[in-house]
């Protein structure tokens, strides 16, 4: 673990949300409104929103530089963060994998490599706890729950 | 006559197991550090799916209800809560377990969350019928200032108001993707069909407080210790229970009371709780150095949370604290929407519910006595095995509410953003609840500006509505005024000590 500080992180925060907001404004004005007799439209509210939060990030950005000291945040370090990353694009691509190579296989893949992310090396365990694990959640869902498995 | 009926379909064997199942899974949920009672709600609705509402329902209230029990035990003996609800049992359970009175602690804690369960049961099915009365009368401007201040109240509670104050906008704002709820015009949805109901519900709970967990994990993976303590005994003694009564009944009232407001919570009962006993007790000093009746205003307090935090879910719709607001996920489900309608549309739902709560606690009481010699066991489960099986339980449950694989984006989409949240000090159940309150203010704010004829003065006519919009101006005020009598206070005893 690293420590950063909270003002930076305030700050590259509220400049992420101001960003977020404008494209947030941009697909808003895409919003079909209907021609009517009332303000509420359909982007009423998403545009009350945008607008309200860009506010409290601009005062959340001028509150971090007026800051003298600020709290600090425990940021995840370099080894953990890649960890992080790459356990985040297995489980995208265990989302894309899902249909097309079916539960079995797609989440056999990922348990085992999951298992192995989190630092087990054992083989019984990379290899009986995934067919249990898998084997019951499986068994569970399709035949108790009668929910469909692809 | 027929909440007789209702009651006795509660004597259903399956519906008797599914609670007791329930209860029991929240409770070892709830006694690992890190997996919280709303994790374990929002993991398991989706086991509910082939159930009737009221084993359903049941059965996560009996998660609810056992995971914030199960809090305790790694408070007692790791002097890890293992769920914020139980940070405030560390100060006396964690003690006792030192000097070797880890059953006697844990005994204590069962005892005390089981008064305070039973008691805000009572409570919860004789004060839930009659706000559901009184909130039949509301019209459209009374239930956007009802959620309004439902949203605002746990932004201020959240810590930083700012940061709450974003978190509660941002859900407000996803909320809104998918078609709008009066027109039906689609909003963000990048031309993705799968996005036009909006992101699905129970996915984005999933990511948000359960995958965001395990990311958590990973990172304390390196630093996590397993510890092992032989527990004897597991009855808190008579001098316990009789130094103990004035605690119990004041736990259980004041988080019965907390609970009712929405948004506040177990955590901040069992403090409050914690504080007011020391406070009025004979013997403040003994509070911090083992004392049972420390563990029973914290745990009689946190539990009565659960039952109480019911009471505005159903009877107005607005969930009590952040597990309510995943209930709520388990309800709509089921196909039913939370509210004074229930009480006259789903009668035995919601008498149901008011007999689980009470059997949900009851069966917390057996298994946490039954269990106690082998808390120190659950706690040697390994993490890693766990979060893999949370990961296939976040998957497969999110693909099975709609068999939509759109939704398992969504799941690790809301998992990255619980994880940023946390970190960065965003309230996640801000989100979370305006994630629900969203589309219900929506609804109400547009439908009532069209039926007021976009006067806002008519708009906010109503007595109902000019209380509930007073209450979230106070709400958001009340952290500045809170710290400005803080310093006050302060000025004021220096200037005393000076004299």
């Amino acid at each position: 673990m690293s420590q950063i500080d909270e003002r930076r992180s305030d700050t590259v925060i509220g400049m992420g949300l101001l960003a977020f907001c404008v494209f947030a404004a941009w697909r808003t004005l895409k919003v079909k409104v209907q021609a009517g007799s009332t303000i509420a439209g359909p982007s009423f509210l998403p545009w009350l929103m945008i607008v309200a939060i860009s506010i409290l990030s601009i005062v959340m950005i001028l509150r971090a530089m007026r800051r003298e000291h600020g709290a600090t945040v425990s940021v995840p370090d370099r080894a953990a963060l890649v960890k992080i990353a790459i356990f985040v694009a297995l489980l995208v691509a265990y989302a894309a994998a899902f249909m097309p190579l079916g539960y079995l296989v797609s989440t056999a893949a990922v348990v085992i490599a999951g298992l192995w992310l989190f630092g087990e090396r054992r083989i019984l365990m990379l290899t009986l706890f995934p067919v249990a694990l898998i084997g019951t959640v499986y068994l569970g869902f399709t035949e108790v729950l009668k929910v469909w498995l692809p | 006559m027929e909440t007789l009926s209702y009651l006795s379909q509660l004597l259903n064997p399956a519906i008797l197991g599914a609670i007791a199942l329930g209860t029991f899974g929240g409770l070892i949920i709830g006694a690992l550090p890190g997996l919280t009672a709303t994790m374990g709600v929002a993991l398991l609705i989706p086991l509910t799916f082939g159930m009737t509402p009221v084993m359903g329902i049941n059965m996560l209230i009996g998660i609810y209800i056992g995971g914030i029990y199960g809090g305790c035990v790694s408070s007692i003996l790791l002097r890890t809560p293992g769920t914020p609800a139980s940070a405030a049992t560390v100060l006396d359970g964690y003690p006792m377990a030192q000097k070797g009175e880890a059953g006697r602690a844990l005994g204590m804690a069962t005892v005390g969350s089981a008064v305070g369960g039973l008691v805000a049961a009572v409570i919860l099915a004789t004060l839930a019928p009659q706000l559901a009365a009184i909130a039949l009368e509301f019209g459209a401007p009374e239930y956007f200032a009802l959620a309004l201040f439902g949203l605002t109240i746990i932004a201020s509670l959240s810590g930083d108001i700012l940061k709450g104050a974003i978190s509660g906008m941002l859900g407000v704002l996803i909320a809104c993707v998918g078609a709008d709820p009066i027109s039906g015009v689609l909003r963000y949805t990048f031309g993705i069909s799968g996005f036009a109901s909006g992101f699905a519900f129970t996915p984005a709970l999933i990511g948000l407080f359960a995958l965001s967990e395990v990311f958590t994990q990973m990172e304390k993976l390196a630093t996590g210790e397993i510890v092992s303590k032989k527990i004897t005994g597991r009855w808190p003694s008579w001098q316990d229970l009789r130094d103990s009564r004035g605690a119990l009944v004041r736990g259980s009232l004041i988080g019965s009371f907390i609970g009712i407001v929405p948004g506040t919570g177990s955590g901040t009962a069992s403090w409050i709780a914690y504080n007011e006993v020391r406070r009025s007790s004979k013997t403040p000093e003994k509070f911090g150095t083992g004392y049972a009746p420390g563990i029973a205003a914290t745990e009689s307090a946190n539990n009565a949370v659960c039952a109480a935090a019911l009471i505005p879910l159903l009877a107005l719709g607005i969930p009590g604290d952040v597990v309510t607001a995943v209930l709520m996920g388990g309800l709509m489900i089921q196909g039913l929407a939370p509210g004074p309608l229930m009480f006259q549309s789903n009668p035995d739902v919601i008498v149901g519910i008011f007999g689980g709560t009470f059997i949900a606690t009851i069966f917390m009481f057996i298994f946490g006595m039954a269990l106690i010699p082998l808390f120190s066991r659950i706690l040697m489960i390994p993490r890693h095995i766990l979060s893999v099986s949370i990961v296939l339980f976040c998957f497969i449950g999110s693909f099975a509410i709609n068999l939509n694989p759109v939704d398992l984006y969504t799941m690790v989409g809301f998992g990255v953003l619980g994880w940023g949240m946390q970190k960065f000090g965003f309230s996640q159940a801000a989100l979370c609840i305006a994630l629900i309150l969203g589309p219900m203010m929506e609804a109400n704010l547009r439908r009532g500006l069209l039926q007021a004829h976009d006067n806002l003065f008519e708009f906010a006519s109503g007595p109902i509505t000019q209380l509930f919009l007073l209450l979230t101006v106070l709400s958001l005020a009340w952290p500045m005024i809170a710290k400005r009598l803080a310093r006050r206070r302060s000025a004021t005893t220096q200037e005393n000590e000076d004299q």
